[in-house]
């Protein structure tokens, strides 16, 4: 069974504007020991899918008004407040973008760390302080049992981070969900954390769900990738296979949006963007969302009409799109 | 005031940037200035509260003006035969110790509160413009002694300060009563002008300008300070409530104007007395005091945010 | 840290000098009489009095620098009403009932108000959000006097519930320090509530719920402590208004205070006890303001940078 089993989620802001469509039908899987990058431009959907599996969203103006959430058998959609409480922090643990504001600057860091210890487990003073110190250490902080007593505006922005991630890990969650944890962070910073990432994956053997903007980022530390655009995945495979074969046109333009420094395709011209941009969530377009920025789009095949669903192009290569690169060769060359 | 002067060809952005810029460099300043403020006043329309405030305070100042005139009352005739009346059809608002109609009385305060109002919120505006645009343009170490005066000067308690002023002055109308109440409420207005005109003065026009060869005056009262204007009419209506309640504070404990004339404050002392018995004497003022500081509130925070939408509160979660 | 106490009482002193500068020039108008609405004629005994205590025969800056002896050593005249008593004696025997209310307006105002402003944070948009809004929308618009008169007219009068005026037994001490603290109680209301609301859409409040913690105790670590602070700033001018409101609600519940006392004596023209009572107030609320200065700064290391 797997650890996480995310089947048809639709998460909705109901806003004096309208309906906004955040998340519109999303559904992948995360086994344990598992790593899967979730990509997507801002707005794509992705920190709400995150959210949404841990019953974040703001619940006012947000819902999730279909599909199901199966942590270890469980549909988390169906638990209580309090339920979930029990969940959060135990079985499933969350870092976020901004390790700056994310602590509590009026809080030492010993306090933030075991107060999920006492909350989860229960421990004396003493127990929570000397495995504070342990989980401090495992993120490689120096002089951990000093660096306890200080406040959060003590610590430089990595420093942050693996304070984040130690909080994360303290209870052993068997799934993690890291939104955007080097997004903030200085680039030369960001390869340590994800380093730091990936090895405590291992170590734990958790499950890895990585949120991010950045392909680099996903190629390094993801098992599998899935694309998100405009609140639907549009790709989902495994992360050698989606750089080696993309399908989808929106994937092929993430990744040739990639600077590429040295190798066979080294450009020598500019960047390419993707012209337009992502479309209204209140009123998604009816037909395939990427329509009107895809360069194949002007083929026909109803893609402004119908919305294509997500399909097995190959074994474990899935694709939204009628226009997928393997399909392509056989058609007129594009604009 | 047509000009040649080149140092004027220097076009002054206004403060909000989303507007749209002119053709020229003459025809840009007065056709973005007058579209910023058709912005605001559309989105000062969009808020209900501001809006029906807005009317209420029209509607109470034209019947201050009006009534008075076309009333078949004299306000000050003294009928102690009708004296202590709760409301009639002939007197709305009932008549006060000493026979006189109600309604037209507090229309006749009204005009003097009011008169009281607006006199000492402009004082406010003046003193604060004057010291706080000479703190904020000139910097330096004068803008720190300015500044460590107001301090001192912030320390004194309004009230209190008003009322020290008002034995200095001697007499009570509604002259001084302007007077006492701005000096002890200007502070707060000459900070924002400051602050005002220390950011706007990082702009590039204002160097421009300077570097033209501008006089700081011209700078000051073309540039700077029409750009501030928008701050000061917000800061005018947030002082309104202040005066307002000032001036019925110190009329309910005696300082108020002297009789025949009456403020609302001076009403709310004359009703005092009588409030066990008949209490109206004492409510119609209080009530029209209430009704403008809750109508004025309202008309700030609209102000404030028509010209200003980011300040808005945000609604979602 | 220290250094900024230190700063802060330096400060505070040209603020007095300020006031007492200002109540001497108000005092050198005794020649005439202060309110000049109608000339009376002072008592000679009064007048020898007088001039003897203001030294009115010698150069002005040592009549100044007399009266400031006064002030600080609390000597602060002869009443020009009350033959045999002296300032003194009328603030000592009324003063304590007025700190007595002003202290029990306060009281309303923390034990109603700021847990109104939690709840309505933590119940935004409810009912109970709009009813707190609106009643605190009126709170600073309404006259005080008119308050406390409507209150006496319905709780008191109406339905009999307390008695309508005087300061003797506990019952009859309920209404007007309600009514004293109502708009303090409005204004914490309305800070605390912000305060809450902005607080609660920190990033590290959603790390709290990330983590599993228990709603209650995500309240009471992480966002009342952080929300509460800027509630102790409002003290300083709610301070000043519940002082200068006192003399509105002595008048209207004929509490023997000195807010009441200098009402009278604006009428009855004795002014050395008018000005005295000024003076005595203002001290009052500067010396206030830089005591709640000082705890801002010890609670908020931040503030201590700020100031010039």
């Amino acid at each position: 069974m797997a650890l996480l089993e995310v089947k048809g989620l639709k998460t909705h802001f109901f806003t004096r504007e309208g309906v906004v469509r955040a998340v519109d039908g999303v559904t992948f899987s995360v086994d344990a020991g598992q790593a899967i990058g979730i990509v997507g431009e801002s707005g794509s959907g992705k920190s709400v899918t995150a959210l949404s599996i841990m019953g974040l969203i703001p619940r006012p103006p947000a819902r999730i008004v279909d599909g199901s959430v199966e942590f270890q058998g469980r549909d988390l959609t169906t638990l209580s407040d309090r339920q979930l409480e029990d969940v959060r922090g135990r079985e499933i643990a969350m870092i976020f973008q901004d390790p700056m504001t994310s602590l509590n600057p009026t809080l030492k860091i010993k306090t933030q760390i075991t107060e999920v210890l006492d909350r989860h487990f229960g421990y004396s003073k003493d127990e929570a302080g000397r495995r504070a110190v342990e989980l401090l250490e495992e993120v490689r902080i120096p002089n951990a049992s000093e660096r306890l007593e200080d406040y959060p505006h003590r610590f430089s922005g990595g420093m942050r981070q693996r304070v984040m991630i130690a909080i994360a890990l303290a209870c052993n969650p068997k799934l993690l969900i890291a939104d955007e944890p080097t997004t903030a962070l200085d680039v030369t910073v960001q390869a340590e954390i994800l380093d730091l990432l990936e090895e405590l994956r291992r170590d734990h053997e958790m499950g890895l769900i990585l949120i991010t903007h950045d392909m680099g980022v996903v190629a390094e530390v993801a098992d599998e990738v899935a694309v998100m655009y405009a609140g639907q995945i549009v790709e989902h495979a495994p992360t050698l296979e989606l750089f080696d074969h993309p399908e989808h046109p929106y994937t092929e333009a993430l990744l040739g949006a990639l600077p590429q420094l040295e190798g066979e395709d080294v450009r020598e011209g500019r960047l390419l963007s993707i012209p337009g941009r992502p479309p209204d969530l209140i009123a998604p377009p009816p037909g395939c969302r990427f329509a009107p920025r895809c360069p194949y789009a002007h083929l026909g095949d109803g893609c402004a009409d119908n919305e294509p669903e997500l399909r097995r192009i190959r074994q474990n290569h899935l694709v939204r799109s009628r226009h997928p690169a393997s399909e392509r060769q056989r058609e007129a060359a594009p604009v | 005031m047509s000009t040649t002067d080149p140092r004027d060809a220097v076009v002054a952005e206004p403060a909000v940037p989303e507007v749209v810029a002119g053709a020229g460099a003459h025809a840009g300043a007065p056709m973005a200035r007058a579209s910023l403020w058709r912005d605001a006043w559309r989105r000062y329309l969009q808020n209900k509260g501001a809006v029906i405030a807005g009317a209420i305070f029209l509607l109470i100042v034209l019947f201050c003006l009006i009534w008075p005139i076309i009333s078949p009352h004299d306000a000050n005739k003294v009928d102690l035969t009708q004296a202590r009346q709760g409301p009639s059809l002939e007197h709305p608002l009932g008549t006060d110790a000493f026979g006189r109609d109600m309604l037209t009385r507090v229309a006749l305060a009204g005009r003097i509160s009011l008169a009281i109002g607006l006199g000492a919120t402009v004082a406010i505006l003046v003193f604060g413009v004057i010291y706080g645009s000479t703190a904020g343009f000139f910097g330096g170490r004068l803008d720190n002694i300015q500044m460590r005066l107001l301090d001192a000067l912030y320390g004194l308690p309004y009230l209190p300060f008003a009322i020290i002023l008002l034995a200095i002055i001697g007499t009570i109308n509604m002259w001084t009563m302007i007077l006492a109440l701005s000096i002890a409420s200007w502070f707060t207005a000459a900070r924002i002008v400051r602050g005002q005109i220390i950011t706007l003065k990082q702009n590039d026009y204002v160097r421009a300008a300077q570097a033209l060869g501008a006089r700081w005056y011209r700078i000051l009262s073309r540039h700077l300070l029409p750009n501030t204007l928008g701050v000061l009419i917000i800061a005018m209506f947030l002082e309104l409530p202040g005066v307002i309640l000032g001036e019925a504070f110190l009329g309910f404990i005696g300082l108020g104007i002297s009789p025949p004339d009456a403020s609302l404050g001076s009403m709310a002392e004359e009703g005092r007395s009588e409030y066990r018995a008949n209490p109206h004497i004492m409510f119609v003022p209080g009530l029209a005091i209430a009704i403008l500081v809750l109508c004025a509130n309202f008309i700030a925070d609209g102000m404030r945010d028509a010209l200003d939408p980011r300040t808005r509160e945000t609604k979602e979660g | 840290m220290t250094a900024f106490i230190i700063r802060r009482i330096l400060w505070t002193i040209p603020v007095l000098l300020l006031v007492i500068f200002l109540t001497f020039v108000m005092m050198k108008q005794i020649g005439g009489n202060p309110f000049r609405r109608t000339e009376r004629a002072v008592p000679v005994a009064i007048q020898q009095n007088l001039e003897r205590k203001f030294n009115l025969d010698e150069p002005w800056y040592v009549q100044y620098a007399l009266y400031v002896k006064g002030v600080f050593t609390f000597d602060l005249g002869p009443s020009l009403v009350s033959r045999d008593r002296t300032v003194n004696d009328i603030i000592r025997e009324h003063a304590p009932k007025s700190l007595e209310l002003g202290f029990y307006a306060m009281l309303w105002a923390i034990v109603l108000g700021i847990p109104a402003g939690v709840i309505a944070a933590l119940r935004h948009n409810s009912i109970f959000d709009y009813g707190l809004m609106f009643f605190s929308n009126v709170g600073f618009a309404v006259p005080s006097f008119l308050v406390a008169t409507l209150l006496i007219y319905y709780v008191a009068l109406k339905w009999g519930l307390v008695p309508t005026n005087g300061w003797t037994t506990w019952e009859s001490k309920i209404l007007p320090s309600f009514a004293l603290g109502l708009l303090p109680m409005a204004y914490f209301a309305r800070l605390v509530r912000g305060s809450m609301l902005e607080t609660l859409q920190q990033d590290y409040v959603r790390t709290a719920r990330a983590k599993g913690l228990r709603q209650r105790r995500i309240i009471v670590r992480h966002v009342l402590r952080n929300s509460l602070i800027p509630a102790i700033t409002a003290i300083a001018p709610l301070l000043g208004f519940i002082i200068t409101g006192s003399f509105v609600i002595e008048v209207i519940f004929s509490i023997p205070g000195i807010g009441r006392y200098f009402v009278t004596s604006v009428s009855s023209r004795d002014y050395s006890v008018v000005m005295g009572i000024t003076v005595l107030t203002s001290v009052v609320i500067v010396l206030a303001n830089l005591v709640v200065d000082i705890l801002y700064g010890i609670l908020d290391p931040r503030t201590r940078e700020a100031r010039t």
